[in-house]
């Protein structure tokens, strides 16, 4: 190794060892509750059933609406109705499902009113990450089709290739739903049913617990247990299909996939709008957006989660952008980030509770943007990760005369504008309804939005959460205007 | 202009460049001809400063830049790909890289590359062989000590790639500017080269006339970069001869066995008694004919591995 690059690798094991602080104070303190955590091994087992349960289930049906797609040549319009189901938070899907459940006229047991809920939030996540290995088997379909290769037997062209994106897609669904707190909140917990983020925040917020804290650490070390099998599996999932498609698509797979985003569409949105917009006794047009926003929690909260959200996202995508030129330390960064933006929100919730705890910071607004800065930073570097192209261009300016700094500045930088505009629109919607790390770390006074609405749901104020589930998931679709760049 | 001494950049074992010296003149346009994964275009990315030698040294100018970083060599790159910023006008890209910006100078340049007119647009507006003029125009309005050109032409449609090149070796010639351009089509090597430099498995062969190289190679890997090559086994060695130096009348009997007609020359696959062979005769399937060698070269059988 040169001496030149020691400093560097030294200042960043240091940042390293700062970063992976609160996952450590929370396995310290953990271990020695382990023992005592009782009836956590049967929410564990329940955590571990629904995930797998609701992964199979979203893995499923992401395969059968991308086979329909990459068949019947979907266009924008029909994938961004499906999209739309994801950039809905899951907490308010949760609350979707619950009204459209009332509507319906049916009563669904807590623990498939989650997998429901996750369903139809997951899917989207699915499809898009398994579309582009699927449009990689276009060549191999198209020639399995000349040569007569046809039904069943196309498994065996067909499968083994996707078999390595199947498992990564599913390890990070699986990540997704074991650290989801929003949907068993909103749904579970009326029931009882509870997964280990709900119990962990059931026990945080228990009056009746000798130690709060070191039981919900000890649910916390089970949560990380859970996730490590899929954490250890993970890759980053492919984003670009190199395949091309189909000349001649198939009507029926294309209405199939339509009916599909429409159902899920309606049965996320259709008690949440009926909830928002209609009074309940006289059944006539009457929003509830002005009832919602007169309330000082939720303006509040709208307020606090305005201002996290901002912050949280352009302070990621500048710290991202600034290491962009250093791909080193840009790629070790990441790494880190990675791990609290896969592992459950509630471990980073709960080691920070724990590290700073004894500071002025604990029980203040910060601790909230430390948490939001930590969870969202991976995305940001994802983000920024993605134009890869622009070394070569920056190479370019380079051999023309521009030194480092200007060549940055002056071609790198300005390229990769829609790459952080692009983040900035995913980062920004996420954070503002974010629920796990907040419902952990809020304090009287500095709530957010997302807690606001959870109150609001537990004291029965069914039409304002509604309405401002409603808002929230409107701010939510941003992200598909991230879908078309400049160039 | 250009040395480069005892040069050597190794990826992986055989992947790189090897012990390559080359001298390139002030206002020569040097042709590097090989296959791909020769080396040829690490060789070009070493003289940029886009990756540093592991020994060897380079001077440009009389100056040793060996360890310089790319943006004080005073180079100018096509790249293959071009390049080109996608956020910049097509003045844009020749105002940012001048010396000392000037709109006039720049305009200039674009007119005398054939871009009159088109200097407000981004290269997503322009064709192919626009954009390929951007790419030139900025890398002479750096004023470059050298221009370095990779492969520029490949994705160009045939028509356009014969029209630029005979352009752009105008061009280089008006303007005096060094150039080493990399190429793996040995018509575009004899076309643009003063001299050509062939290249194979990381290094560098000869260097010679286009002329002379084509005709007199001193190695099989050369005789065989220009193609229209033959070869047919001979007492423990290799006989070589191109397509057009055999003539009737020889002592070689041969069988006529197929007739092709190329860009108005016609070629005949023959059998030989060493075997097949594609000569440039007239003649007619089924028909005997006697032939000469105009030229007879022989390589070791070695060579060929």
């Amino acid at each position: 190794m040169s001496r030149s690059r020691l400093p560097g690798l030294v200042a960043l094991m240091a940042l390293a060892g700062v970063l992976a602080l609160p996952l450590l104070a929370l396995l310290s303190r953990a271990l020695g509750h382990l023992a005592e955590a009782g009836e956590a091994w049967d929410v564990a087992l329940n955590s571990l059933a629904l995930s797998t349960l609701g992964t199979l289930l979203t893995l499923g049906l992401g395969l059968a609406l991308g086979w329909a797609a990459l068949l019947g040549g979907v266009g924008r319009s029909l994938e961004g109705l499906l999209l739309l189901g994801y950039f809905i938070p899951p907490f308010v899907t949760g609350m979707g499902v619950l009204f459209s459940m009332e509507l319906l006229g049916l009563r669904l047991p807590g623990a498939l009113a989650i997998l429901l809920a996750w369903t139809l939030h997951y899917t989207p996540l699915a499809y898009v990450l398994l579309k582009p290995a699927l449009g990689n088997l276009l060549p191999s379909l198209r020639v399995a089709r000349v040569h007569g290769v046809l039904g069943g037997k196309r498994v065996r062209v067909l499968f083994p290739p996707l078999l390595p994106a199947l498992l990564a897609v599913g390890g990070a669904l699986y990540l997704a739903l074991l650290g989801n707190f929003g949907v068993p909140a909103v749904l579970g917990l009326p029931d009882r049913v509870y997964v280990l983020p709900t119990l962990a925040y059931a026990r945080l917020t228990s009056p009746v617990s000798p130690d709060p804290l070191g039981e919900a650490s000890a649910l916390g070390l089970l949560l990380g247990l859970l996730a490590l099998p899929a954490l250890l599996l993970h890759r980053p999932p492919q984003v670009e299909a190199l395949g091309e498609g189909f000349t001649i698509p198939y009507p029926v797979s294309r209405l199939l996939f339509g009916a599909y985003a429409l159902l899920a569409l309606l049965l996320a949105g259709m008690g949440l709008l009926k909830e928002a917009l209609f009074n309940p006794y006289t059944g006539s047009l009457q929003p509830a957006f002005s009832e919602a926003l007169a309330m000082p929690l939720v303006r509040q909260g709208l307020l606090h989660s305005f201002l996290l959200a901002m912050a949280a996202s352009l302070a990621t995508l500048l710290l991202a952008l600034l290491l962009r030129p250093f791909p080193g330390a840009f790629r070790a960064l990441r790494g880190l980030f990675d791990l609290y933006y896969l592992l459950p929100g509630t471990l980073l919730g709960l080691g920070l509770i724990l590290l700073l705890a004894p500071t002025p910071l604990y029980a203040t607004v910060w601790i909230l943007l430390l948490a939001y800065l930590l969870n969202f930073a991976s995305l940001a570097f994802r983000a920024l990760e993605a134009g890869a192209r622009v070394e070569a261009q920056v190479a370019a300016a380079r051999v023309h005369g521009l030194s480092p700094f200007r060549a940055w500045l002056r071609v790198g930088f300005p390229l990769l504008r829609p790459q952080a505009l692009g983040g900035f629109l995913v980062i920004f919607p996420l954070a503002l309804s974010e629920i796990t790390l907040s419902a952990l770390l809020y304090a009287p006074g500095a709530e957010t939005i997302g807690v606001a609405v959870l109150g609001a749901l537990n004291g029965g104020l069914y039409r304002e959460a509604a309405a401002i589930g409603l808002l929230l998931a409107l701010v939510g679709t941003l992200p598909l205007l991230a879908r078309r760049g400049p160039w | 202009m250009v040395s480069l001494l005892g040069l050597e950049k190794s990826f992986a074992p055989g992947q790189g460049v090897f012990g390559v010296d080359l001298e390139v003149a002030e206002g020569e346009v040097l042709a590097l001809l090989g296959p791909s994964g020769s080396g040829k275009s690490t060789l070009l990315n070493l003289v940029a400063g886009l990756l540093f030698p592991d020994r060897g040294r380079i001077l440009l100018g009389g100056r040793e830049v060996t360890r310089w970083p790319p943006e004080r060599r005073g180079v100018a790159y096509v790249f293959q790909d071009l390049g080109l910023w996608p956020h910049l006008t097509a003045l844009e890209h020749l105002l940012l890289v001048m010396p000392r910006p000037d709109p006039k100078e720049a305009l200039g340049l674009l007119e005398r590359v054939g871009l009159g007119g088109l200097e407000g647009r981004r290269p997503q507006e322009l064709s192919g062989g626009q954009r390929q003029r951007v790419a030139l125009a900025r890398a002479l309005a750096r004023r470059p000590q050298v221009i370095l050109m990779d492969e520029p032409y490949s994705a160009l449609d045939p028509v356009l790639r014969e029209r630029l090149r005979l352009e752009v070796r105008a061009l280089l010639k008006e303007t005096g500017v060094t150039a080493i351009h990399v190429t793996h089509d040995p018509e575009e090597a004899m076309l643009l080269g003063d001299r050509v430099g062939v290249m194979s498995k990381g290094r560098l062969l000869e260097v010679d006339t286009p002329r002379r190289l084509y005709r007199e190679p001193r190695t099989l890997a050369a005789f065989l970069a220009f193609g229209r090559a033959n070869l047919l086994p001979e007492d423990g060695h290799l006989l070589a001869f191109r397509y057009e130096e055999v003539h009737l009348g020889g002592p070689l009997e041969a069988l006529v066995l197929e007739r092709r007609e190329v860009r108005g020359e016609v070629l005949c696959r023959v059998r030989l008694p060493q075997g097949e062979a594609w000569v440039r005769l007239e003649g007619s399937p089924g028909e005997r004919v006697r032939l000469g060698l105009a030229q007879i070269r022989r390589f070791p059988m070695e060579e060929l591995s």
